[in-house]
């Protein structure tokens, strides 16, 4: 796992979008186009000092931003050089996350022939209103014609929601996860939504302007989206993810794993060689950098061995197939026992986590609260 | 140098009244120390001391100044302004014939002015009556000469006045303490007897120990003898605070200066102990000071059971400077190993607080103020209580008494309903009303210490506008209905949140207490019932309701380290909390006894934490 050949995942951001929505608090660059020759510039340097030679991996995801911000035209360019430095093994899987609005034939197409091959679509709702507050710019006919040309390209969907906007019912909720179903996708992604610092949605809830919904509500949703996808043939596989059997998120699993991974472009997060590395999150900072010949790595930290065994038991443990003591063991060299033995023993006691002896994973209740378990693993 | 050329003299102020100014004008026009050298209140040299501009240990200074061609040493002992202090203003006093009674020209006279000028009379000193602050705009000369008239019954045509700031009138406040002041009444060729002090702790020269010289002379090399703790030594070096330690051949009756003699303990030197010869019989011992008396008391406790001897370490190193705070070890089921320490009131027990943390760096949980209790049992037993939770129970109880304390307050009148109003609300026992002048007052009333405790001065505060002050003195214990109200965690009594208070107050008291808490405690996993009760009975209770959804949506490859970091720091946060069966009390949550259920007057300490 220590060696830079273990990475088999590379991720790529794309900063650029049309507009910052309220609730984001992701790098991204707003309305700045005119940045998108300099950044595919960027790019490749960064890739190239990065990895000296090509690397080839398994899994590739752009994110972003709004990586279909970018049009046919520049994506496929931003495809053309990162397969060039991340040639793809037989059988990858290549996310790409598109802005429902940006989706057009072209693009689809661009995206197609490149090689993308699997589509994970912003949607966060079908409902008009809903999507105004939370500022996004397409509405329901346009995530339906995604998925329309996302099938006709061969790509599977992915597809987003949000759920716990201000105002919203639980009826509400369910008609988005009904509708969200009936386009039959192989992955969703369910999300409550939360106020970050830093955000429009921040400043509006503190103003008193956006009023958070109760817990209770938000409780509900949560466990009646469990219940709604699971019953529609989804496996509940990840804390916020939902399969069809055999179409989880296999970038995705890479990180919760604790595995290595490629990552390039501003505020991109790396796990290479057992060092975590994070770029600049300002994006003319990392293209000024970048273009400079400098590093655009803003934080770096590398974690001894039971650290990292400790993390890599939580991101486990939010998997809802929860932890094997063998395999962990095989994996990192420590035993469960020996790195929570008293935590995992009273969070049982509590019902919150269910340990067969071989296997401890998140009881439902446990599932629901699990931020406060996870202080006292590490 | 002569007694008769020497005086020894005292300022005695209300805080803020400019004591610690006044006496930097004194060096300055002395020359005792040059303005260049001035740094601000010289005399207060400890850095918390600086902070809140208030001097809390004595210090002296000797300063030479020439009437008519005459030399004169002045030598001027520092005091707390401070009603907690008054231990070490008598101290201070004791070393003195004179003191300067600084008012100031706006303000008048305050509770604090009235009760250090007592204590100087009582003393028997000659009071030198100065205003400070007459270059105000605002300052009313003529109201407040009248106010020291009525209070203290000074001679109007006595009382100089003075800026401290720009230096008006401050040549005259020396003339005046070389004038009225008498001389030291000392025999320069009796055998040699002097008073202890003061002490410090030099790290390069051990104990250096504070004296008035009373009668005789010592000298450097002079084997002396402290008469109470029978100890022999030699002078290795003694001298006069000019403010720094300037060594001289000999000290006489009326000097005040210091001696060095290689003493290695401060627990070696003790303040009111008689310094005299070792060899031949030595001079009479001097009446000592009295015990200071402990008002208050708290539990100190490392947040961090590690630190319980690092604790005892600060706190002993704390005492040696400090024998007027008092520690003793003690063990409580919620906070562990810890320590019981008595004060002499709120700000001694916040200043003894703030100079542990700076300078031992140690996490402190504290737990709210109390007083001392005293008890008689149903078997006959008298026991005096330190800690609420030691009280016994309700049935065991045949008599409970509290300290009673004649507070006085003085403020402008049109106060006075909203101090009586205070004050009946908190049962007090009218005494007295005195008017200084037309506009301001002494208002008298005998309160439970308990009260003036827990939040009297910051209520004072709040409905004088800042105007009132007040001071008291300790008049005896009186029975009460009282009653331990105990607060149960998740059915667990919290023995550190016990606290003791009138029956009548107690649900009041209990249900502010649990609202208190409930605000501080963390929602657990799991529901968690707060109550309040006397005994078996439940006074007050609340629920803090179990968390209903807590898990983080969003994890990717870019979020991993930034939860990381956010899980180990509530991590490293619980770990600071307490725990009680399942539930964990973040250490704030111990002061939330002081809430009083009132909306206003909330106590300064409980800032803390």
């Amino acid at each position: 796992m220590t060696s830079i050949e273990t990475s088999r995942a590379a991720y790529l951001h794309v900063p650029f979008c049309v507009h910052r929505c309220g609730y984001c608090n992701f790098a991204l660059v707003a309305g700045r186009g005119d940045l998108v020759p300099t950044y595919l510039e960027a790019i490749e340097k960064e890739l190239s000092r990065q990895l000296g030679e090509p690397r080839e991996i398994d899994t590739l995801y752009f994110g972003g931003g709004t990586p279909t911000q970018l049009g046919a035209i520049d994506f496929a360019k931003l495809a053309r050089l990162t397969r060039h430095w991340h040639p793809l093994a037989e059988g990858y899987e290549w996310t790409v996350e598109a802005n429902p609005a940006d989706m057009t034939v072209e693009m689809a197409q661009a995206m197609a022939d490149a090689g993308v091959n699997r589509l994970s679509l912003g949607a966060q709702s079908f409902r008009a209103e809903k999507l105004k507050v939370l500022e996004r710019d397409h509405d329901d006919g346009q995530i339906v014609r995604s998925v329309e040309l996302a099938r006709r390209h061969g790509m599977e969907v992915a597809i987003d929601l949000i759920f716990a906007s201000p105002g919203e019912t639980l009826a509400e909720w369910q008609a988005d996860l009904d509708r969200a179903v009936a386009l039959l996708p192989e992955h969703i992604s369910v999300y409550g939504l939360t106020y970050e610092k830093g955000t429009a949605f921040w400043t509006r809830r503190k103003r008193g302007d956006l009023v958070e919904a109760d817990e209770e509500l938000q409780r509900a949703m949560y466990e009646l989206a469990i219940e709604r996808l699971t019953e529609a043939g989804f496996e509940h596989y990840e804390v916020s993810n939902f399969a069809i059997p055999g179409h989880r998120s296999r970038h995705n699993e890479t990180y919760w794993r604790g595995d290595e991974y490629f990552a390039a472009g501003p505020g991109a997060a790396r796990y290479v060689d057992g060092v975590r590395e994070t770029n600049h999150r300002s994006t003319t900072t990392y293209l000024r950098r970048v273009l400079a010949g400098e590093s655009p790595v803003a934080e770096r930290e590398e974690l001894d061995n039971e650290a990292k065994a400790r993390e890599r038991l939580i991101f486990a443990l939010r998997r809802l197939e929860g932890v094997d003591r063998r395999e962990f063991l095989a994996a990192t060299s420590f035993a469960i026992d020996q790195l929570a033995h008293d935590a995992i023993e009273k969070f049982a006691r509590y019902g919150m986590l269910a340990d067969d002896g071989q296997r401890v994973k998140l009881t439902r209740e446990g599932l629901l609260v699990s931020d406060a378990i996870w202080p006292e693993l590490l | 140098m002569l007694p008769k050329y020497i005086r020894n003299f005292s300022i005695i102020a209300h805080i803020d009244h400019g004591k610690s100014t006044l006496a930097d004008r004194l060096l300055e026009i002395t020359g005792t120390i040059t303005k260049r050298e001035m740094k601000e209140q010289i005399l207060d040299d400890m850095d918390l001391e600086r902070q809140r501009g208030i001097t809390i240990k004595a210090r002296a200074v000797s300063m030479r100044t020439k009437v008519d061609g005459q030399e004169y040493e002045i030598n001027l002992i520092d005091t707390p302004g401070h009603v907690d202090f008054q231990y070490e203003v008598s101290r201070s006093l004791a070393c003195c014939e004179g003191a300067v009674l600084l008012v100031d020209a706006f303000q008048g006279v305050e509770a604090q002015t009235v009760a250090n000028a007592y204590a100087a009379m009582e003393h028997e000193l000659t009071i030198v009556p100065v205003m400070n602050k007459v270059d105000l705009v605002h300052a009313r000369p003529d109201e407040v000469k009248e106010e020291m008239e009525q209070t203290l019954s000074i001679d109007p045509d006595e009382v100089l006045g003075c800026s401290a700031k720009t230096g008006v009138g401050c040549k005259e406040v020396i003339d005046a303490v070389i004038a009225r002041v008498p001389a030291p009444a000392g025999d320069p060729k009796a055998t040699f007897q002097a008073m202890v002090f003061d002490s410090h702790y030099d790290e390069f020269r051990g104990a250096i120990t504070y004296v008035r010289i009373m009668n005789g002379t010592v000298k450097k090399g002079q084997k002396i003898k402290f008469l109470q703790a029978g100890t022999t030594h030699d002078v290795v070096e003694l001298g006069r605070f000019t403010p720094k330690r300037e060594a001289a051949k000999q000290l006489s009756a009326g000097q005040v200066g210091y001696l060095i003699c290689n003493i290695k303990s401060l627990g070696q030197v003790h303040i009111g102990d008689t310094v005299s010869v070792a060899i031949g019989e030595p001079a009479e011992m001097l009446a000592g000071y009295e015990e200071p008396k402990r008002m208050v008391f708290c539990g100190l406790y490392p947040s961090d059971g590690q630190d319980f001897e690092q604790l005892r370490e600060a706190l002993a190193k704390l005492q040696v400077n400090d024998p007027s705070f008092d520690f003793e070890p003690e063990t409580s089921d919620a906070l562990g190993f810890g320590f019981r320490c008595g004060f002499l009131g709120l700000l001694h027990m916040e200043i003894i607080q703030q100079r542990l943390e700076q300078e031992a760096d140690i996490d402190l949980v504290q737990t709210a103020p109390n007083v001392t209790y005293e008890v008689t049992t149903k078997s006959g037993e008298e026991i005096e209580v330190h800690t609420p939770q030691k009280i016994p129970d309700q049935g065991d109880i045949e008599e409970f008494r509290q300290p009673i304390v004649r507070v006085s307050f003085v403020l402008p009148t049109d106060y006075i309903g909203g101090v009586m109003k205070l004050c009946a609300d908190r049962r007090g026992e009218y005494v007295r009303t005195e008017y200084l002048s037309p506009t301001r007052a002494m208002l008298v009333y005998d309160l439970a210490l308990a009260d003036v405790v827990y939040d009297m001065h910051d209520r004072l505060k709040s409905i004088t506008r800042g105007y009132g002050t007040m001071d008291y003195e300790l008049l005896g214990y009186q029975p009460a209905e009282l009653v331990r109200l105990d607060i149960l965690v998740k059915n667990e009594r919290v023995d550190a949140l016990s606290i003791v208070c009138d029956r009548r107050d107690s649900e009041i008291r209990g249900r502010a207490v649990i609202k208190k808490l409930k605000k501080e405690i963390p929602r657990h996993m799991f529901e968690v019932a707060l109550q309040a009760a006397i005994g078996t009975r439940v006074i007050a209770r609340e629920t803090i309701s179990a968390m209903r959804k807590n898990v983080t949506a969003k994890c990717y490859g870019g979020d991993i380290s930034r939860k990381r970091k956010l899980w180990d720091k509530q991590k490293e946060g619980k770990k600071r909390m307490k725990s009680i069966g399942q539930v964990d009390i973040p250490q704030k949550a111990f002061l939330a006894v002081l809430e009083t259920g009132e909306e206003e007057g909330k106590g300064g300490v409980k800032q803390r934490g």
